[in-house]
């Protein structure tokens, strides 16, 4: 039983994993800290979901949709709204993105309906079994494609010229600007990565379970948990902390009981936050307090 | 001019207090909620605009004060009044202990933290079923008496609890202590090396504020006579609160009271008139002060209304 449910928890791990890549990739970087991210996740479920209902094209297909819509969408938002906000006072970040949160949850509620959707393909019901471990085929698939694409971050920000920019603005801005990388261009890029990562994360949310737009600042919290336990702008440790949260979520819930599973993640985070704010692999240089 | 902004600001109160005999009941119930969200902001000010630490999450203790009154209330039938101070108490406490470890963290770390602290007293609240009532909430006992009587007592008593904050935030901002906090604001390093033992002033500044926000939790429990985990730990609340803050300046006394005024107004008008898309405005309008009024619109329009300024805000910060 309990193998069973840490597998679960690696299985859920996964998805935390997406969810927090992208949120701790904008927060390390650019230092904002993105509370509309579960919003843009959403947006990205409902891509899969209205692409799947209307044209039944296969949710996994969708993901690419849904990256390259929300990937502009965060593009033209980083350049004509937020860098006009970056250098300011540290909480205008926080309520502008928290803005756009509600601006966001309110235009689904409006447009989409505040009813709970969920996408469900023909081979939903199916699993696979080893021993006792039953793994269903779409939350191996989730799990998958969600380490597929950490790695494939981890490669663009290690190799590209454009994820060496980026790493050489997160570390040293100025330093930066010195060798004609220019901070604006970046930093658009990078938040339109964070925002399509959402956009992904979202559209493989609808395949595990049901979404309404109620659950945007949930997501968020969870990127957020993730970011902290992990090391902000670290892909690596969005990963472990996604695993991490995954597993101590589901353990709790069964062992202590669902209604704690928030408490404990959200206490976590604060014993987190007080015993080593860079989080498990956080280093020295990495998303200090920049301003 | 001391005189002169004094004077505006007595005949303001006296307008206020005279008011309820010439509206109607529906406006005094908005002005009430105006008062109850100028109370939250004017107190919390004093740990975000005059110390500089974003409290994100202070609306926790406006969460506290209201699960104080209401289980007070409820569950061992103690008057109304004497639930206050110990709702009060009980923010101070809760602000006390969390503040040593917490105000270590600076900027964004602090209001994350804060943040996990609303949602983590919300969650043990909604699991302590047997006292609070968990996720279906508390009924609190219904005031006896004329509506028309009941309207009038929460109108003065959150009107109370607002000038009360306000005289407290007042005297902070006229002694010694309230100019180390301001200190604290401006270089936190250079303050410590001038002998201002930092880590206590932050936890004095945040347990005032926290204890003058539950004070308001408690007033609105009673008034709404109905309080739930969700309805008073979060939700549009902090976002809101910023705004206000934001809106009519932090550095100044009565700038959150203002701010709240401003937009607790623009927001029952947009309401009555658009309620599908309110919450749409919301957000657009809290945008729209961020990118135009940072400073606040006392600082933005000191010299009369143009819109230069407005340009000028938005350019300032510019990347």
């Amino acid at each position: 039983m309990l193998l069973q449910i840490i597998v679960n928890g690696i299985l859920l791990g996964g998805f935390y994993a997406l969810i927090g890549l992208g949120f701790s990739l904008v927060w390390g970087v650019t230092n904002i800290i993105n509370l509309s991210h579960g919003a843009f996740a959403l947006l990205g479920a409902y891509i899969t979901y209205f692409m799947f209902q209307a044209f039944h094209i296969d949710p996994f297909l969708t993901l690419p949709f849904s990256f390259i819509i929300l990937f502009i969408f965060g593009y033209l938002l980083q350049w004509y709204v937020m860098n006009y906000v970056v250098k300011a006072q540290i909480f205008m970040l926080l309520i502008l993105t928290y803005g756009i949160e509600i601006f966001l949850v309110n235009f689904m509620t409006t447009f989409f309906s505040a009813d709970f959707r969920s996408v469900t393909p023909t081979y939903a019901g199916s699993s696979l079994e080893i021993g006792n471990v039953i793994i269903p085929y779409i939350k191996l698939g989730v799990f998958s494609l969600c380490l597929i694409i950490t790695i494939t971050i981890s490669f663009v920000l290690e190799k590209t010229w454009v994820g060496k920019a980026i790493r050489a603005t997160s570390l040293d801005l100025e330093a930066a600007m010195m060798v004609g990388i220019s901070p604006k261009n970046i930093y658009a890029i990078t938040f339109a990565m964070g925002v399509g990562l959402a956009g992904l994360a979202g559209s493989l949310l609808s395949l595990t379970q049901a979404f309404s737009p109620s659950i945007a600042s949930g997501l968020t919290l969870r990127a957020f948990i993730v970011a902290i336990l992990g090391g902000l702008g670290r892909i690596e440790g969005a990963f472990l902390g996604g695993l991490i949260l995954g597993i101590i979520e589901t353990v709790s819930s069964y062992y202590i009981g669902e209604s704690y599973k928030n408490a404990i993640a959200f206490g976590l985070m604060v014993f987190m936050l007080i015993v080593k704010p860079s989080g498990l692999l956080g280093r020295k240089y990495y998303a200090e307090v920049k301003h | 001019m001391i005189s002169k902004k004094l004077l505006l600001f007595i005949g303001f109160i006296v307008i206020l207090i005279v008011l309820p005999f010439l509206v109607s009941g529906y406006w005094l119930r908005v002005l009430t909620q105006t008062f109850l969200f100028a109370a939250i902001a004017t107190g919390s000010n004093i740990i975000i605009g005059f110390t500089g630490y974003p409290a994100f999450g202070n609306i926790a203790f406006f969460g506290v004060g209201a699960y104080v009154t209401g289980v007070l209330m409820t569950n061992y039938s103690f008057s109304f009044f004497t639930t206050l101070p110990i709702a009060s108490l009980f923010g101070i406490l809760i602000a006390t202990l969390l503040g040593i470890p917490i105000l270590r963290l600076k900027g964004h770390y602090f209001a994350i933290a804060t943040v996990g602290v609303m949602e983590t007293i919300k969650e043990i609240v909604d699991n302590m079923t047997e006292i609070t009532g968990g996720g279906l909430g508390l009924t609190l006992p219904i005031m006896q008496g004329e509506p028309e009587y009941i309207y009038k007592f929460f109108y003065y008593i959150m009107l109370l609890s607002l000038l009360f904050s306000l005289l407290i935030v007042y005297i902070i901002s006229k002694i010694k202590q309230g100019f180390a906090l301001r200190a604290i604001r401006v270089d936190e390093d250079a303050a410590s090396v001038m002998g201002i033992h930092t880590s206590l002033y932050k936890t004095f500044a945040w347990a005032i504020s926290a204890g003058l926000v539950a004070i308001t939790g408690g007033i609105y429990a009673y008034w709404i006579s109905y309080i739930d985990p969700t309805t008073v730990f979060g939700g549009t609340y902090p976002v809101k609160m910023f705004a206000m803050i934001l809106l009519g300046g932090s550095t100044s006394v009565i700038g959150p009271m203002v701010g709240a005024f401003i937009l607790e107004i623009i927001s029952e008008l947009v309401w009555s008139k658009f309620i599908e898309i309110h919450g749409m405005v919301l957000g657009l309008l809290i945008v729209f002060i961020i990118l135009f009024l940072p400073k606040g619109i006392f600082e933005t329009f000191k010299g009369g209304f143009s819109i230069k300024r407005l340009i000028n805000n938005l350019k300032e910060n510019k990347l």
